[in-house]
């Protein structure tokens, strides 16, 4: 009976203008966000690679480790970034490593181009948060207040037609109805990736695979709840007027405010003053310290080599004292916005969870690996490179860079021997390791777990409400 | 043949929320072979008569039985037992003739059926062949009611309920539906039909029932009737002469 | 019979029970969208002005005038209330030192990532968003639906003439749709009023020209709707063709048109342009050193054969003058660096316009992006914003420098430390000043970029037109379709 219900709601739904135009509109907008996904990725990696070879370039032709202050490292895209894109265009990609001291990302996606920022992208994650959240409400509006609007409940139940089988068929049938317009151009896609000239990895696969798995629970939440309503209501322009009330709230306005609302309850210092408490406080110790100069003596006055590297293990010793002054105040201030921000986010994420598609959007950035961790990841594994970097120049200028320190340069009367030009090429590479898919997969599974609560919540409330539904 | 009731109404009664008593303390029975009529003017509680047999309202107090088998205690099993074709049936609009009987005709539990037995019936219930690969979109009322009728035919089932099935047909598909509800009799269906056309119910009923303001004012077989008025008897009781 | 036909228009929706409810929450929204704003620029206010004191501070503080490095935030603007645009995206805060060129870092979305997660919630996005499908849910039945009731052909059992029955049931919408959506927006200004958000005429001009472009938005919507329902038979069917236009026009055509925008042009990173810079840098203070050793050993030429104490009284009378020359060389590099830097930059931002251009053209197709654009710019939070004050940015640059190598050769004291390494004295170290502050007080404040009415009504009229186009080509449709509508 179930499966002759399905097979009913599925030719139904297929034979409609609705199904025609959805499904249009998805295999167009699906396909579109494949490809320009990978041009994305495609242009992304080119501006990558240019960035880090124009930044090796600048070192060529110095004859001195000691004149490389800083050297920059770079986020690189991932593919699976363009079809969610989840902050990854928000934070930093640059960070300028030197040895020592903080570390501090910029250059974002959209700090750098704004025309990206006001418009945003056209990936999966928009795709299926807001068209396919929109597109479920249309096919799940009418389910039950439909039929009885077009007279057929009446007939249909003067059979011997158990209620929870009719109302598991419709959900069932509406929502195969619904994946199919989804899942053709998503394969289609997948398949032309290779084409596009994107190779995913066993890892990026599981992560697609997982993220078009949440898309799906998520487009079920809003069939059962549209299925509750229409359940619950009379007419079907009702029942649709509600959803979509309740598809604005979810998908544009609760998120926004979510953290709008975290904020209220949590304050977060502000960056700017403290960047600014951070440097003054440096530029006192480093004051502190100017006058600690004058007190440098030698007894090397002739022997200039000497007398250079023994100054400037004097000022590596201070350089060393400061940076762990600098440290422990840095680290109050940092510890305190980062558990503010910490605690700010945990509060904005609980609120939006409410929302079917924030916690869509969520749960594939955590496997997408474009989630609120990706800058601390980016940064974690810059601070590892930090101290590969800080050990590499130690052994080739024999000091600590990234301090104060002098770089002397002899001016002699003899041009003897010409110095030899360094090769920047032996500087230590950094290779961004992407958060794998696994390592999100336990938030993953949190907000998946929640969208499925909600869709078995609205559907327990979906049946409960036909139960008592007057078919006639 | 069994002569047992197959439709049976017992002290069937229905109170709304709202309190109005749309059927009060019914009693009749339909045995196969038989058409009962229900006359009534708007609001009479014909409807809510055939509502309560197929379980879509229950009844405050009394019961309603198909096959013996009360409807608001095994809805599913009583309902195995009984066709329904509405006053305006409607089907979906986007499938053809044949597609809907399909899906219709499953759900009443028969699977065993072939498209010919579907162009058959069609054809019996005087569908035009061209019609029956189209699509509802287009359907007259009269068609879509043929199409309803035939439903109810290929379910087989031993109960008919009609819910004034006559309104809004031409006088030509009317005479040709009253030939089809004489067919079904002789093929031993007991058929509940409640209906506005005194004219019909006359030339077609075995028993004919009368109902003003949820109250079965008048019940009488074709025999009780011969003779008499039935119009004037009809709006006698409309006028509530006889209280 | 207009005035029938009006009256009833606004009679019915008024009175439909949608209506009300529709029109509460759409009102609480727009409220609330706008104090969050006024709390959020107040917010930003206080940051502004305690960042600029510690920063003022800190420069007083300053090891001296050569050291000292100003910082330029951005200043908040009571117009990013209505449209946050691309203030979240764009950096706040830019150095300015002798050394560095100026960039505008730490947005607030790179700082506080949980915000660009869901972005904000303004009276542009509601506008965009809500206003628009309210005006769509009102009128996508306008004549289809009538005709289903069976009240179109009763209309037209009377005299009434066609042309006036359309006029009637547009205006009808419109000001049915117009008033209540136009009560939120009166209230939000006194909101403002009540919170004190410092406004000048200009920025009341800005507002009230907001509020036209988002009533001719909402106009265009309202002509589309009675458009569409002028093109079926089924209200069902203009529905859904309303909805997806509607999703259409407000997601995916300004998606498409940027990201089509930025695949066809591709601009470099300024990662890579500042790679570049840093390299013709290296380049050319390397050179500088070639140069100055040359120089070095053509001025110690001459003390070859001279004694001790000659030497020294020679290299003192011409020590002034050397330094002098290098100086002016030191100086004459970092022109050129900044020369080329501005060359790149203005190279970068070329390409960069281009792009903008082409997305922006082929978004306009959407008037959901027609209105977003002539909000933006009316706000002063367009793309632009970012170029504006890196001009004003890099205007300021060299006046400060100046300012400050006056400063510092009126107190002689380069406050930067001086180590000189000679083999007849040995090592002598400066390390500059020791106490006190400076006094900055006389120090060229930096004018925040102006962005004037007319500035923005320049950039935002073709968006007005646009908007206006679209209203009458649609209507014109609606107008057209309706005269040869069947009735029946």
């Amino acid at each position: 009976m179930t499966k002759l219900i399905i097979e009913k709601e599925l030719r139904d739904i297929i034979g409609s203008t609705k199904f025609a135009v959805t499904f249009s509109i998805c295999s167009v907008l699906i396909l579109l966000s494949f490809y320009i996904g990978a041009q994305n990725y495609r242009v992304a990696q080119a501006q990558y690679e240019a960035s880090k070879s124009a930044n090796v370039r600048q070192y060529e032709g110095l004859t001195d480790w000691m004149r490389v202050h800083s050297f920059k490292i770079f986020l690189p895209p991932q593919p699976i970034a363009t079809l969610v894109s989840g902050v990854s265009n928000d934070i930093g990609r640059t960070i300028e490593v030197r040895g020592r001291g903080e570390l501090r990302s910029q250059d974002s996606r959209y700090g750098d181009d704004p025309i990206f920022a006001m418009f945003r992208f056209l990936d999966l994650d928009f795709i299926f948060s807001i068209v396919l959240s929109l597109f479920a409400i249309l096919f799940g509006y009418d389910a039950i207040n439909g039929e009885k609007e077009r007279g057929t409940l009446r007939l249909t139940f003067s059979n011997a037609v158990p209620r929870a089988e009719y109302i598991t068929g419709k959900f069932v049938g509406s929502f195969l109805a619904l994946t199919i317009p989804l899942l053709i151009p998503i394969l289609i896609g997948t398949l032309f990736l290779p084409l596009f000239g994107i190779s995913l990895s066993a890892n990026e696969w599981s992560a697609l695979a997982l993220i078009v798995a949440a898309g799906l629970i998520s487009i079920g939440v809003y069939l059962s709840l549209s299925l509750f309503v229409s359940a619950k209501t009379e007419r079907s322009s009702t029942s649709f007027l509600l959803l979509l009330s309740i598809w604005i709230l979810t998908v544009m306005i609760i998120p926004r405010l979510s953290v709008v609302g975290a904020d209220l309850f949590v304050k977060v210092p502000n960056m700017d003053e403290i960047n600014s408490q951070k440097s003054r406080f440096m530029s006192q110790i480093w004051n502190e310290d100017r006058t600690k100069l004058n007190g440098f003596t030698t007894t090397n006055k002739n022997d200039v080599q000497a007398l250079m590297n023994e100054f400037n293990k004097y000022m590596q010793n201070l350089a060393d004292e400061r940076e762990k002054k600098y440290n422990e105040f840095a680290m109050r201030l940092n510890e305190d916005r980062y558990n503010r921000q910490m605690e700010q986010q945990q509060l904005a994420l609980f609120f939006s969870g409410i929302s079917p598609s924030a916690l869509f959007s969520l749960a594939s950035s955590e496997v997408a690996g474009t989630s609120l961790k990706l800058e601390q990841e980016y940064l974690a594994q810059s601070k590892e490179y930090q101290k590969e970097y800080a050990k590499f120049m130690k052994e080739k200028t024999g000091m600590n860079m990234g301090g104060f320190a002098m770089v002397f340069r002899k001016i002699t009367d003899d041009n003897a021997e010409k110095p030899t030009t360094i090769n920047i090429n032996e500087i230590p590479q950094f290779t961004f390791k992407p958060i794998e898919a696994s390592g999100g997969i336990g938030p993953y599974a949190g907000y998946a777990g929640v969208l499925a609560a909600f869709n078995l919540l609205f559907f327990a409330g979906a049946f409960a409400a036909f139960k008592k539904y007057d078919v006639r | 043949m069994n002569n047992q009731p197959l439709l049976e109404a017992v002290n069937l009664s229905k109170r709304y929320e709202d309190g109005a008593l749309a059927v009060n303390n019914v009693s009749f029975f339909v045995k196969p072979g038989e058409i009962f009529a229900m006359l009534g003017g708007n609001g009479a509680g014909k409807t809510t008569t055939i509502n309560i047999f197929l379980n879509f309202i229950e009844p405050t107090s009394g019961e309603a039985r198909i096959n013996g088998i009360s409807s608001h205690v095994e809805p599913l099993k009583a309902k195995q037992h009984v066709a329904f074709v509405s006053e305006n049936v409607m089907l979906y609009t986007n499938f053809t003739a044949i597609q809907n009987l399909d899906y219709f005709v499953r759900l009443g539990g028969k699977t065993q059926y072939t498209k010919d037995d579907y162009r058959k019936v069609l054809l019996r219930v005087g569908l035009q062949e061209e019609a029956h690969n189209k699509k509802l979109k287009g359907f007259s009322k009269g068609m879509r009611q043929k199409c309803g009728i035939a439903v109810a035919i290929l379910k087989d089932a031993p109960a008919i309920l009609l819910d004034e099935p006559t309104s809004g047909l031409d006088p030509k598909s009317g005479f040709e539906f009253i030939q089809l509800l004489d067919s079904l009799r002789n093929e031993g269906k007991a058929i509940l039909m409640s209906t506005h056309d005194i004219f019909r119910a006359k030339e077609i009923a075995d028993t004919i029932g009368i109902m003003r303001q949820g109250n079965l004012v008048m019940q009488k077989s074709r025999e009780e009737l011969s003779g008499e008025n039935l119009e004037q008897l009809y709006m006698n009781f409309m006028a509530g002469v006889y209280e | 019979m207009l005035s029938t036909i009006i009256t009833h228009e606004l009679k019915n929706i008024f009175f439909s029970p949608k209506f009300s409810v529709t029109f509460i929450v759409v009102s609480l929204l727009l409220i609330l969208s706008v104090i969050v704003g006024i709390d959020q620029y107040q917010k930003a206010i206080r940051q502004y002005e305690t960042t600029t004191q510690l920063v003022q501070q800190e420069m007083r503080e300053a090891r001296g005038w050569m050291s000292l490095n100003n910082k330029i935030l951005r200043k908040p603007d009571p117009m990013q209330i209505f449209v946050a645009g691309v203030n979240n995206d764009v950096g706040r805060i830019s150095g300015i030192s002798s050394f560095f060129a100026v960039k505008l870092s730490h947005s607030t979305f790179s700082d506080d990532p949980i915000y660009a997660v869901f972005r904000f919630v303004d009276f542009a996005f509601i506008v965009t968003v809500v206003f628009s499908l309210l005006a769509i849910l009102f009128t996508y039945d306008a004549i289809n639906g009538e005709a289903e009731k069976g009240t179109l052909q009763l209309t037209f059992a009377n005299a009434v003439p066609r042309a006036q029955y359309i006029v009637g049931k547009f205006v009808g919408s419109w000001l049915g749709l117009i008033i209540p959506l136009a009560v939120p927006m009166l209230i939000s200004l006194l909101l403002l009023l009540l919170w004190n958000v410092p406004l000048q005429s200009e920025e009341w001009l800005k507002i009230v020209s907001l509020f036209a472009a988002a009533l001719l938005y909402v106009t265009f919507f309202i002509s589309l709707g009675i458009f569409l329902s002028t093109m079926t038979k089924r209200s069902s069917v203009s529905f859904l063709f309303s909805l997806v236009t509607w999703v259409c026009m407000v997601f995916i055509i300004p998606r498409a048109g940027a990201t089509v925008a930025g695949h066809i042009i591709t601009v470099p990173t300024v990662a890579e342009i500042e790679a570049q810079r840093e390299a013709f840098s290296k380049d050319r203070w390397t050179e500088y050193e070639g140069t100055m050793q040359e120089k070095w050993k053509a001025r110690n030429a001459p003390t070859q054969t001279m004694t001790k104490q000659e030497r020294e009284a020679f290299r003192d009378s011409k020590m002034w003058e050397w330094m002098e020359e290098d100086d002016r060389d030191r100086k004459q590099v970092q022109v050129d660096i900044d020369e080329q830097a501005k060359k790149l930059n203005e190279d970068l931002r070329n390409r960069k316009a281009e792009q903008e251009y082409l997305a922006f053209v082929l978004s306009r197709f959407s008037p959901a992006s027609a209105f977003q654009l002539a909000a933006m710019n009316l706000a002063g939070t367009d793309i632009a914003l970012k170029s504006r004050y890196e001009d004003a940015l890099n205007e300021y640059r060299p006046v400060f420098n100046t300012y400050k190598d006056k400063k510092q050769k009126e107190t002689g004291n380069s406050g930067g430390f001086r180590i000189e390494v000679n083999s007849d004295t040995g090592v002598k170290i400066d390390a500059g000043r020791e106490k006190g502050v400076l006094d900055i007080s006389e120090m060229p404040q930096f004018t925040h970029p102006k962005h004037t009415f007319s500035d923005a009504m320049a950039s935002a009229v073709i968006d007005f037109g646009l908007l206006g186009f679209f209203s009458l080509t649609t209507f014109a449709g609606a107008f057209v379709r309706f005269l040869r509508y069947d009735v029946r």
